[in-house]
């Protein structure tokens, strides 16, 4: 099987690549926002404790390399944000209306940030020890802040608030009962000229009546249909929904937008939800805050290790490699820890809440077609992994070449609406990646606590920052690769959510240049600023 | 009008004061920092730096606040966000790849000062200096559009044609005022901090600076006079921005008028009286720190007034001539742009009064935050 061509089969792939490497970049930064502000405690609370210089020497580094790397991850947050404007304006406008308080809370979790983070950058001398404590505490709360944020509307974008998965580990898929399934909470004077027995033959379910209007779970493939309708700027009398609307009412109707229509239904659900409650009720939300804080210390942690691994390798003083290994040794233990906590809390809380909401995404990261090679079947871990998922030996992978390949829309979709294929070895190689670096840790802390600094295992410490990032990236490229075609799963696909004026390749391609040579200048500037210091003390 | 508008009102300016400021700094400091390579002058460079220093900080302000601006469009106008996302890609996208370069310069010029060869930090320095000016051009264009969309076409869907856009009446006056707005309150502002610097100590550099600083505010502020006019004369493109400014005056086009802001036109041109006095008295007089704060202080505020005054003008509409061209717009086109340029059309859930209470306290650690960075950078700096 095509896995590559397969990805690129869904609407707007450049489009897709360019926000890949937007959002990667502003990640691979925000990583350090995250993790940074707690090693600097860390290091700081050792100092207080044992008034040891050094430790006050690494916090007021680490300090220094937060300043650097929150400008330019605030500069990459702009142009992601304009990115998404632009390339994805239909999601952004969904966004807006309906999920805006996470994204409106966040300015002032930035503005915690960026003052806090400079007062300790700024002020770092004249203040004393307590004093760095308190605001290097507050920037932490700031940048988690920031960050709990951001993920619940992504968290939304994988599993929105009341979505009802299309699968059974007992029984199987539930397709044929019209799932996946939304709930919504349809305002009377609405149900009131719907023919609900129609809607119900459709896969309808009817929760029961609320103050706001009656709930009701109704099958994606028609929500998808009403939000493509609605950015098509339909009108009632052409829309799926005259099908579903009593005679008698149509021609009262038939001229509005089916985007009006569709919007109070949906600011109604959220009012009854409440607006600044709904993305943090996403089935995902749990594993996927803590996934991404535990991606951001390992990746911090690795980082740390890789630069004092290099300093040990460059130096040359005595007194020097002892404050650096030193260094390592915090490193080197806090990536141990949080690697750990990562794969083995973080990382499986995540995979059951995705296994639960998100199961077409489940059968291709475990690649269960017949179609490709799959790791889970020729390692004979099926069982394993049902288990790990379901909790139960009973449980059953779902299949994923019995999704219907048109399940996410009505009438057909005019392309595939399986999840793509490669994420399987996306997936694979993250874990295995994943499993490697846990393992190099843990036999790396043991040599490094003996006192055993070799130049061999100084070198491979040196690799470990890359091999972090490069797993934090696979993590980032299965949830979001692996949610194609939807943008909102269950509710938006990408087409939907695309602009429809994009750019030529041309312009992409020079965009995705300057992009990458804003990474480039960020370690150019963290290697002038923070490496060449320390290699000249040497 | 309604609270949202003064939310979104009060970021943007201040966004936009910063970035006028930013434009002129990122254009002297790179002018500044060659002439200390030629000459050999270590005091230009330690001045220069000291500016660049002040610009980082300009940078980050107007960075958080033009971020509070984008978001709050994006709470209050989903759709207007929505709308503008589908058919501003050419001007957005010369102004964030202008974003994205200048950043780089500004991270290569910063880091390079004294790492680089001369060639790399100038060549650094005038990719600084070019992209302060292209980032505007991107969103000037937008304004335009706003004032009249010239260049928009409706082919089945909404679409900007690039040559219509830059044909836009009312482009290359605003480009042009918002250029040399900048210049002259750039000036206005180095030639106060300098005065302020000589009143402690006065070297022979601060002197000349100053001196030359003062000369250009003279040209920007004469250029000014002229630009101003032309962008006035452009408005009578949009009848009802016009209206809303001149009318009061016995100006008036034919058509309609919703907003009566003569008043803050009048605030404007006190302001730049003020302006002109102070800097007449300055270039004819001595050094004098306070009237150069006075000087900076009414070049800041006419700019204020004068983005205020271009957008409260145009309210209740995103697009001031969306009254004019509504009847040729297709539908459904007509009734989706017609409320999502509708500055009134506020997103229900983001009608929350307790919303309103949050964003305020938001906004005051927002003001406090920015008098932090204000008194570490010019206060407590070299």
């Amino acid at each position: 099987m095509d896995l590559i061509g397969q990805w690129l089969s869904y609407p707007a792939p450049l489009d897709r690549i360019l926000s890949i490497v937007g959002i990667e970049l502003h990640w691979l930064i925000l990583q350090y926002v995250l993790g940074l502000p707690l090693f600097i405690i860390l290091s700081l609370l050792l100092y207080a404790r044992s008034k040891d210089e050094k430790w006050h020497e690494m916090a007021k580094t680490m300090a220094k390399a937060l300043g650097i790397i929150f400008a330019v991850g605030a500069a990459s947050g702009t142009v992601s944000e304009f990115g998404l404007v632009l390339i994805w304006p239909n999601l952004l406008e969904a966004a807006g209306r309906y999920i805006f308080f996470p994204l409106y809370a966040e300015i002032f979790a930035f503005l915690i940030e960026i003052t806090f983070i400079y007062f300790l950058v700024f002020g770092w001398r004249k203040i004393g020890v307590r004093g760095k404590l308190i605001l290097v505490f507050l920037a932490l709360v700031g940048a988690w802040l920031s960050g709990a944020l951001i993920m619940s509307v992504n968290s939304y974008m994988v599993a929105p608030t009341g979505i009802q998965a299309s699968y059974d580990p007992m029984t199987g898929w539930k397709y044929d009962k019209g799932y996946p399934k939304l709930l919504l909470v349809v305002p009377k004077e609405i149900v009131s000229v719907l023919d609900v027995n129609k809607l119900l033959s459709l896969g309808m379910e009817v929760l029961g009546e609320r103050s706001e209007g009656v709930a009701v779970l109704l099958p994606s493939k028609i929500v998808s249909k009403l939000a493509s309708e609605s950015w098509s700027n339909v009108r009632v009398g052409d829309s799926v929904l005259s099908l579903v609307i009593k005679e008698e009412a149509l021609g009262s109707v038939k001229d509005l937008l089916v985007k009006d229509v569709v919007d109070t239904i949906l600011v109604n659900t959220v009012k009854s939800v409440g607006y600044t409650m709904v993305t943090f009720l996403s089935p995902v939300y749990a594993g996927s805050i803590l996934h991404a804080l535990g991606a951001a210390m390992t990746v911090t942690g690795f980082t740390i290790v890789g630069g004092y691994s290099l300093l040990l390798l460059r130096s040359k003083s005595d007194k020097r490699k002892v404050y650096y290994a030193n260094g390592l040794r915090l490193g080197i233990l806090l990536s141990l820890i949080f690697i750990a906590v990562q794969g083995l809390l973080f990382g499986h809380i995540l995979g059951v809440e995705i296994a639960s909401y998100n199961p077409e995404k489940l059968a291709a990261m475990e690649g269960t077609s017949n179609s490709i090679f799959s790791f889970s079947r020729s390692l004979g871990i099926e069982g394993i992994m049902s288990f790990i998922a379901y909790g139960s030996f009973e449980a059953k992978l779902p299949d994923y070449d019995s999704i219907p390949r048109d399940y996410c829309t009505l009438a057909g979709a005019p392309f595939d609406c399986r999840p793509p294929l490669m994420i399987h070895y996306l997936y694979y190689v993250k874990t295995g990646l994943s499993i490697l670096l846990g393992l190099y840790a843990l036999i790396s802390s043991i040599l490094i606590m003996r006192g055993n600094l070799s130049p061999i295992l100084l070198k491979i410490n040196v690799l470990t920052p890359i091999v972090a990032q490069i797993i934090s990236f696979l993590g980032w490229a299965v949830r979001e690769i692996g949610r194609k075609p939807w943008s909102i799963y269950g509710i938006m696909t990408v087409d939907v959510a695309h602009t429809a004026n994009p750019g030529d390749p041309l312009s992409y391609g020079l965009i995705a240049l300057i992009l990458i040579s804003v990474a480039l200048a960020l370690i150019l500037a963290v290697w002038k600023l923070l490496y060449a210091p320390s290699v000249r003390e040497v | 009008m309604i609270p949202q508008v003064y939310f979104i009102a009060l970021v943007f300016g201040i966004h936009i004061v910063a970035v006028n400021l930013g434009m002129a700094l990122a254009t002297i400091v790179p002018l500044l920092k060659r002439k200390a390579d030629l000459t050999g002058n270590e005091r230009l460079d330690g001045i220069a730096r000291g500016i660049f220093r002040i610009y980082a900080a300009t940078y980050a302000i107007a960075g958080v606040m033009g971020t509070a601006f984008t978001v709050f469009l994006l709470s209050f106008y989903p759709e207007f966000i929505g709308v503008a996302g589908n058919i501003t890609l050419l001007p957005f996208g010369i102004a964030i790849l202008s974003i994205l370069i200048h950043f780089l310069a500004i991270v290569l010029y910063y880091y390079g000062w004294d790492s680089f060869p001369r060639w790399a930090h100038l060549s650094s320095g005038i990719l600084l200096a070019i992209t302060a000016y292209t980032i505007p051009l991107g969103f000037r264009l937008v304004f335009a559009f706003l004032n009249t969309p010239s260049g928009l076409k409706i082919d089945g869907k909404p679409y900007i044609d690039a040559l219509g856009a830059l044909a836009n009446p009312t482009f290359a006056p605003l480009y042009l005022k918002s250029v040399f707005g900048a210049i002259t309150f750039g000036s206005l502002f180095i030639s106060a901090l300098l005065a302020y610097r000589m009143v402690k100590e006065r070297g022979e550099e601060s002197s000349q600076l100053y001196s030359i600083t003062l000369k250009v505010a003279v040209v920007g502020t004469f250029i000014m006079l002229i630009l101003g006019p032309w962008y006035s004369m452009s408005l009578i493109s949009t009848p009802m921005k016009f209206n809303n400014i001149f009318r009061s005056f016995g100006w008036g086009l034919g058509g309609v008028e919703t907003v009566d802001m003569s008043w803050l036109f009048l605030i404007k041109m006190i302001l730049i009286v003020i302006q002109i006095y102070a800097i007449l008295r300055l270039i004819f007089g001595s050094v004098d720190f306070k009237l150069s704060a006075l000087a900076t202080i009414s070049a800041a505020l006419t700019i204020l007034t004068g983005e205020y005054l271009n957008m409260f003008s145009q309210y209740p509409y995103f697009l001031a001539n969306l009254p004019i061209v509504a009847d040729k717009i297709p539908e459904p086109w007509r009734t989706i742009l017609g409320r999502s340029l509708s500055l009134e059309n506020v997103s229900p859930l983001a009608s929350d009064p307790t919303l309103f209470l949050v964003t305020a306290l938001g906004i005051a650690i927002l003001l406090i935050a920015i008098g932090y960075f204000i008194y570490e950078t010019l206060f407590k700096g070299e």
